[in-house]
């Protein structure tokens, strides 16, 4: 193990110690309505969690992708109602990279759909935003909404304070603040305009985008596969655990394969983002996590059975956001087309290098 | 949780593991230029000369001790050469078992004289094992095998029947599995490997065509065989431990998954830059499922090959029986998109690449999920891993 793995271990322990304390059911069941716990949040801040692969001097811990993916996971597992992909890997990537430091608070950032695009102009000395961002995470709670934006044909960094916009509350089918952000033409100072920095731009926010619900899939999904395990080992009916008919013990094995195809997918992505490598990486991990996610909620239910269905049982936190994950930031469909356009693009020559590079 | 705590993430082949790709592709291009290799898909083909040619670059037995002809190289390495040649279904047939299974058996329990016997030539290319453990009531169920040897002055007298033994009729030797103790209290401590010579006497090999015609199983009957002491291996009544010990090396690797990988090429080189959707969804869907795998399967061979010793290694087999089952459904898959997507009339004997390798790959489609470990025994060993002690 490198020092590299030493970290991200302790990472990870200390991010599931605080998503443990944070994320009960209670906790979870009460975000469906407040939209978020902003007791977490202030716990992950303390503990330094929340911008690990921002660099120091811009307000981060100095981390990699790959360790924040690591939290991230844990994220998920603990369906962890917080905006914090949003704001370490979204809002504090595009601010970081662009040269800015990173304010402390949730963020978020918009754009969130590929085909939408907001401008900027600039008149009388001032900067104004205008355009409107559909179904963007936790904009309702956020203290800054970091915007990618236009202008003269060159994309730019917004930081914008979410008070002088219009927002109205949407969410996706696990009750998690997806918004609808109306920018009109607000005024912005200069200190809130910055022009993106290299290799900042929209179609690079919504492949981190797509990273971070892949790794967060892949969280889900372990936490979908640990309950339908001990669900297994304890119902009983016909006089044994349920675990014990080869029917049952079929499905779970079918699901650790789904489970162990997904993080592969999703963790080696976040290992090729970091090198610079990752859109063929974090496409194949959209589509795989996407895949795992359809068919581990199924079984997870399956195997549950009715008490798997109620508001009750927390299987729901998991198995509604891997349905609503799957399709944000790019379905299997998205992906899978822009993926195979890519490779046959490239040809058949390529296929197997680019696989192995 | 299975593959839970692995890092991803930084599974990254060391510089010299892919300058050793280079070298293998570059050979393997070669190779396929000048026509010396014709692939064939579904089955690995066995071919000496190649294996041969294999062993000269040191390709073979890379892992093991130089003084055994091996060239102390990572696993790491071997896992790239294995993928290499999987990528054009090189012809491997007549190194890989002793490659892959014999030769690590042998390193491992082999008398000092039959490491120094059979390694070196392995390692050569020059001698070609089989697996002899499948028996006519004895498939999944691999530990009721009868094949029976008698204690008899300096050896042993082996009789009964083998089947399904891959390459029998071309191979030399084949590790027998076969009960040496017939009311052992527990069944699997009877067992015993024997090293047999299957040109002694007393061996008939038979042909049993698969159904595509094709001839690379056999019936193997033994009758009376004498077998030496010295080609015991490991020792009496060990058999069991020591046939199940190589099984997650045989179980995780990418021949589990990528069989039909050639025909997934030529299926991009058919479709061309197509602006079906269908065809690039169908397309992505198998790159992103391959990839997977591949980084699940690469995740053993990092794990091999950080265990400095065979005690320090933990016990990937539940992890490998995963990959496969995976694996040999997504050889499925390639298979089902490729006539889905292309529709042709898949032709054996067709000019076209793309044709005849959909045939192949139709052929030996019922076989992936079969050999070495069916779905449902696979699946079982996962779910035991899983749930414990409850499912015991
Ligand atoms: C192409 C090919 C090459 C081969 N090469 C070799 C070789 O070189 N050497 C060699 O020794 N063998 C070889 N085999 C044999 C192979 O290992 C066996 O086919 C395999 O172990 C399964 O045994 P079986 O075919 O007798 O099926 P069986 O064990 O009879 O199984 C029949 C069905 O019952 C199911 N089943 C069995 N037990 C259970 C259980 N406990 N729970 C649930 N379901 C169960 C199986 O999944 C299967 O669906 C080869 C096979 C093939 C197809």
């Amino acid at each position: 193990m490198n020092e590299d793995q030493d970290i991200r271990t302790l990472l990870a322990d200390s991010a599931r110690r605080v998503f443990a304390d944070h994320c009960s059911q209670e906790a979870v069941e009460a975000a469906k309505k407040s939209g978020w716990s902003s007791a977490l949040w202030q716990v992950l801040e303390r503990t330094q969690l929340t911008l690990v692969s921002i660099p120091e001097p811009l307000g981060g811990a100095g981390g990699t992708v790959a360790d924040f993916a690591a939290v991230l996971r844990i994220a998920g597992r603990y369906s962890a109602p917080v905006p914090l992909a949003e704001t370490g890997l979204l809002a504090g990537w595009l601010l970081a990279a662009s040269g800015q430091a990173v304010p402390a608070g949730p963020l978020s950032a918009a754009p969130a759909q590929p085909a939408e695009a907001l401008t900027l102009s600039r008149s009388a000395g001032a900067w104004r935003l205008a355009g409107t961002a559909r179904r963007v995470p936790w904009a309702r709670v956020a203290t800054r909404l970091v915007a990618l934006a236009r202008y003269q044909a060159t994309d730019w960094v917004v930081s914008v304070d979410p008070r002088r916009c219009v927002i109205t509350p949407g969410s996706n089918l696990a009750w998690e603040p997806r918004d609808e952000v109306r920018f009109d033409a607000i005024a912005l100072g200069d200190d809130e305009v910055v022009p993106a920095g290299a290799g900042v731009d929209l179609d690079r926010l919504y492949l981190r985008g797509a990273l971070a619900r892949a790794i967060a899939m892949a969280g889900a999904l372990d936490r979908a596969l640990e309950l339908a395990l001990t669900h297994a080992k304890t119902r009983v009916q016909f006089g044994r655990a349920i675990a014990k008919f080869q029917a049952v013990q079929q499905e779970l094995a079918r699901f650790a394969g789904e489970v162990a195809a997904a993080a592969a997918a999703a963790l080696s992505a976040a290992g090729a983002v970091e090198r610079g490598e990752g859109e063929f990486a974090v496409a194949c991990a959209k589509v795989r996590a996407g895949e795992a996610a359809s068919t581990g909620a199924a079984i997870a239910h399956q195997i549950h059975a009715a008490i798997g269905v109620t508001e009750e049982f927390a299987l729901h936190h998991s198995t509604l956001r891997l349905q609503a994950w799957r399709a944000e930031y790019g379905s299997e469909t998205y992906w899978g087309e822009r993926l195979g356009e890519q490779v046959l693009a490239a040809g058949a020559e390529r296929l197997w290098p680019r696989l192995t590079e | 949780m299975l593959f839970g705590d692995v890092d991803f993430s930084a599974l990254i082949l060391p510089d010299s593991a892919q300058a050793l790709r280079a070298e293998v592709r570059a050979f393997l291009a070669g190779e396929l230029a000048s026509a010396r290799i014709m692939p064939h898909l579904g089955h690995a083909q066995f071919d000496r000369e190649f294996s041969r040619r294999i062993g000269s670059r040191g390709w073979i037995g890379m892992t093991w001790p130089k003084r055994y002809g091996g060239r102390e190289r990572s696993y790491l390495e071997r896992f790239v050469v294995t993928e290499e040649m999987l990528a054009v279904s090189a012809p491997c047939a007549a190194h890989w078992f002793g490659d892959r299974q014999c030769g690590p058996s042998l390193l491992r329990y082999g008398s000092e004289a039959q490491k120094a016997r059979f390694l070196p030539a392995i390692a050569r290319g020059e001698s070609p094992f089989a697996l002899g453990m499948s028996e006519p009531n004895s498939g999944s169920d691999l530990a009721s095998v009868r094949t029976r040897a008698d204690k008899v002055e300096g050896g042993w007298r082996v009789s009964g029947q083998k089947v399904w033994t891959s390459w029998a009729h071309v191979a030399e030797h084949f590790f027998c599995l076969c009960r040496t103790c017939a009311d052992a209290g527990d069944r699997h401590l009877g067992l015993s490997q024997l090293i047999v010579d299957l040109r002694a006497p007393g061996v008939t090999i038979r042909p049993i065509r698969f159904m595509s015609g094709a001839h690379h199983f056999n019936e193997v009957f033994l009758d009376n065989v004498f077998v030496p002491d010295d080609m015991v291996l490991g020792e009496i009544g060990a058999g069991w431990r020591q046939v199940t010990s190589e099984l997650a090396l045989e179980r995780s690797g990418p021949e589990r998954f990528m069989t039909t990988f050639p025909l997934f090429v030529e299926l991009v080189r058919r479709l061309g830059a197509s602006t079906e959707r269908r065809a690039r969804q169908a397309i992505g869907q198998l790159s992103a499922r391959m990839y997977a795998l591949r980084r699940m399967s690469l995740a053993i061979a990092f794990e091999f090959s950080r265990a400095l010793s065979d005690s320090a290694m933990r016990d990937l087999g539940t992890e490998a029986s995963l990959v496969k089952d995976l694996g040999t459904f997504f050889e499925r898959d390639i298979t089902e998109a490729a006539r889905l997507l292309v529709d042709v009339e898949p032709c054996p004997d067709a000019g076209d690449t793309f044709e005849r390798y959909l045939a192949e790959c139709i052929y030996t489609t019922p076989v992936g999920t079969i050999r070495g470990g069916t779905t449902q025994v696979l699946r079982t060993i996962i779910a035991r891993k899983l749930t414990g002690a409850a499912a015991a």
